[in-house]
């Protein structure tokens, strides 16, 4: 009997070994070792806390509430970690504790996360993907718990889902028109507020190696949001893009292509990438939004530029961005309110919204903005114009949609009508759904 | 009770040695395999995720896929990519093999060196190909210039047809190294003495080529091409970061576009459908490699 024993553990023992040996073979069959050598930029694994550890406490138990956010930029970084740090002083019952995740990452991990049931107690959200989760279910309804009477009616349309208020915005952005005002003086130029200003001036500040206008015209959601301006300003709907208005934007953003007064390189350009030229002056005018205007500051000290409101065709128009608090539903929901209450409370938006380089999306806030900076008083002026996307649960789909459409004109591959007519049919399936 | 004593006999034991490998396989591999299988024949998007009963559509997925553009477009990209890739790696692997494998002063120095695009993280050779290839400021748009090879840039990753180009470029710049050093290596294991009675015979190099290298690097070869294959049928990352599919889906690949409607636009069972088709192609040909490999060792 006792031998028998020795033995089957031996056989373990021996399995183990065997069980090494396997797993590297196996993975030289399947080619995974190359993957592995390599150190893919797959980073799923890598999430790193950023944020300073909670002061350990000496009074007994807390409880512990975790946080997921995306924000790469340092400063608001930062500023998270005193807010959380703040938090967890003011009272001993709750340790908030931060994880950041990739933005690349953060969809798939959420998903992840959402069939796995491992998901955390709160997540700071992109606006248009609030109500794709909201329909997944697995945000608390608030309606009721939080008074929101403050809040402008885009931020809380974002996080709204058949009527049913499913997060707390954060902060707001919109973009903006950049200029560089040496490059205007020097051709002559002025600021252009229409369409056809917009053309001509790009024209007049293109040159050998300038492109006088850009924005990001990537095929995914940061494209789409750079795009939605342009038709909204024909006074069209997102979702519906086969009409005059909607092949009349497409033609616009095709012909600055054509041209030659925009490079076509924007379908490969990120926001950053677009900022980084107009650093570096490659290119004279550009979208973008309030978060680049600390870098710019920064990192181009002596240039001089300016902000002014997105030319329009018919009527001005911006496209809202900006981030919602989400509460994970789950046992936790009390503990996370108290949190998401304390950061979203007047005073203390009042504090840190500078800072962020966001516009509040309370009005009691963002109002007293800004006073002593013109640039992000304009962009609290473009504010006014900017609409949310969506909401709606199938947005990513309909994004898809719209960005493959300007992309198919940029490049040239279909016509405006063409690209409008594939996009408005795809939209009109998804609706359905 | 006699019966499961006779099977705990001394012979028998070697099934106990497997089973903790069993296990293994079974948890780690099995189980997401078949896994994903079941979840491409449900219908989960955004708002079923949490369901609790996912509502089987059959094969619908994969009928739907298959009437897709895109979905076809991103299998022929494949097949073509990888074709292309491996052709042209194993051609210029295999002439620096042979060339190295001669006896001079550099050789392993330079064999070294070799292997560098090898060893550099994909996001950060592709983030390299990106600049190389850029229409503006690229260096190779430049060159081609200076050189009056071309009048205006050309749009390498911006115009669908020369995307798919800068690609298969990139990644045969990172696979010549394997391809070399596993040829290299295949290529000490053949005998001098071999090609000295050859040459004494009046062979000519041509000729020990073809009927002394070649037969003798049979399965080195085959092993380069088959695990070849399989590595460039998985391309992803490369293809993520320097086109991201784009321009216009032209250089989607099964596995950019399957990450793309499972996490970019919320169609997980689609998504999952794809990486299936893409399995059921890298079984075949694995299994293709085992046989191989079988007969090899019959042999």
């Amino acid at each position: 009997m006792k031998k028998k024993v020795i033995s089957f553990f031996l056989a373990m023992a021996l399995g183990a070994v065997s069980l090494t040996g396997c797993s590297s073979s196996g993975s030289s069959s399947t080619g995974s070792q190359k993957t592995e050598n390599k150190g893919t930029g797959d980073t799923t694994g890598q999430v790193a806390s950023t944020t300073k550890e909670a002061v350990a406490s000496s009074k007994g138990e807390k409880k512990a509430v975790t946080l997921w956010y995306y924000w790469e930029t340092v400063k608001h970084q930062e500023i998270l970690g005193q807010e959380i740090n703040k938090f967890n002083e003011s009272q001993d019952q709750l340790t908030v504790e931060a994880k950041y995740v990739p933005f690349a990452d953060f969809k798939k991990q959420l998903s992840i996360g959402a069939s796995a049931a491992e998901l955390p107690d709160i997540v700071i959200i992109d606006g248009p993907d609030h109500a794709s989760y909201a329909s997944m279910g697995i945000f608390a309804d608030l309606t009721g718990k939080v008074d929101v009477s403050q809040y402008y009616d885009g931020p809380i349309a974002s996080c709204t889902l058949e009527g049913k208020l499913f997060g707390v915005p954060f902060g707001s952005n919109c973009l903006s028109l950049y200029y560089n005002e040496d490059m205007l003086k020097e051709a002559g130029q002025k600021v252009p507020e229409t369409w056809d200003e917009l053309k001509t001036t790009a024209k007049a500040l293109t040159k050998e190696n300038v492109s006088g206008f850009a924005f990001s015209g990537v095929q995914n959601e940061e494209g789409t949001f750079n795009f939605m301006p342009w038709l909204w300003s024909t006074g069209d709907d997102s979702l519906a893009i086969n009409n005059e208005n909607g092949i009349k934007a497409l033609s616009f953003v095709g012909d600055l292509v054509k041209e030659g007064c925009m490079s076509k390189e924007v379908i490969n350009w990120t926001q950053g990438d677009v900022m980084n030229q107009f650093i570096s002056g490659n290119v004279a005018m550009m979208i973008n939004g309030p978060w680049q205007v600390p870098t710019i500051r920064q990192q181009a000290p002596n240039l001089k530029w300016n902000v002014a409101l997105i030319p329009k065709d018919n009527q001005f128009a911006s496209v809202l961005g900006g981030e919602n608090f989400a509460i994970i539903e789950n046992k936790n929901i009390d503990a996370s309110l108290e949190f998401v209450k304390f950061v979203t409370s007047k005073d203390e938006v009042k504090s840190y919204i500078d800072g962020f380089g966001y516009i509040a999306a309370r009005r009691d806030v963002a109002d007293a903005q800004f006073s002593d900076d013109l640039v992000m008083k304009k962009f609290a002026e473009q504010m006014k114009y900017a609409k949310p996307r969506g909401p709606h649960p199938s947005w990513p789909e309909i994004s898809d949609a719209i960005s493959l459409a300007f992309n198919q004109v940029i490049t040239e591959t279909s016509t405006p009508q063409q690209a409008a007519e594939e996009a408005q049919s795809k939209i009109d399936g998804i609706i359905k759904k | 009770m006699n019966r499961i004593r006779k099977f705990f006999q001394f012979e028998n034991i070697g099934y106990l040695y497997v089973l903790p490998a069993l296990l293994y396989m079974m948890y780690f591999v099995g189980y997401p395999i078949i896994r994903n299988i079941v979840l491409s024949l449900q219908n989960v998007t955004v708002k079923t995720l949490n369901a609790p009963v996912k509502e089987l559509i059959g094969l619908n997925n994969y009928l739907e896929l298959f009437r897709d553009k895109i979905m076809i477009n991103s299998l022929i990209n494949t097949l073509v990519f990888t074709v292309a890739c491996l052709i042209v790696q194993f051609m210029i692997g295999f002439a620096l093999a042979l060339f190295l494998s001669r006896k001079f002063a550099s050789a392993k120095m330079v064999r070294g060196l070799l292997m560098i695009p090898w060893m550099i993280p994909i996001t950060v050779t592709a983030l390299i190909f990106k600049f190389i290839f850029s229409t503006n400021v690229g260096i190779l748009n430049q060159s081609l210039m200076l050189l009056k090879l071309i009048s205006a840039p050309v749009d390498w990753l911006t115009s669908p047809g020369t995307a798919m180009f800068a690609l298969v470029f990139a990644n045969i710049w990172i696979g010549i190294p394997f391809n070399m050093i596993l040829l290299s290596t295949g290529l000490t294991i053949i005998p001098t003495e071999l090609y000295e009675s050859a040459s004494i015979d009046g062979a000519n190099r041509i000729q020990s080529f073809f009927r002394i290298t070649l037969p003798l690097l049979k399965p080195t070869i085959e092993s380069v091409l088959v695990l070849g294959f399989i590595y460039t049928f998985k391309v992803f990352d490369l293809v993520y970061v320097m086109t991201g599919g784009g321009p216009v889906n032209s250089t989607h690949m099964l596995s950019t576009y399957a990450y793309k409607l499972s996490f970019g636009i919320f169609q997980y069972s689609k998504g999952a459908a794809v990486a299936n088709i893409m399995f059921v192609v890298l079984l075949i040909v694995s299994l293709f490699y085992l046989k191989l490999t079988y007969e090899e060792e019959e042999a």
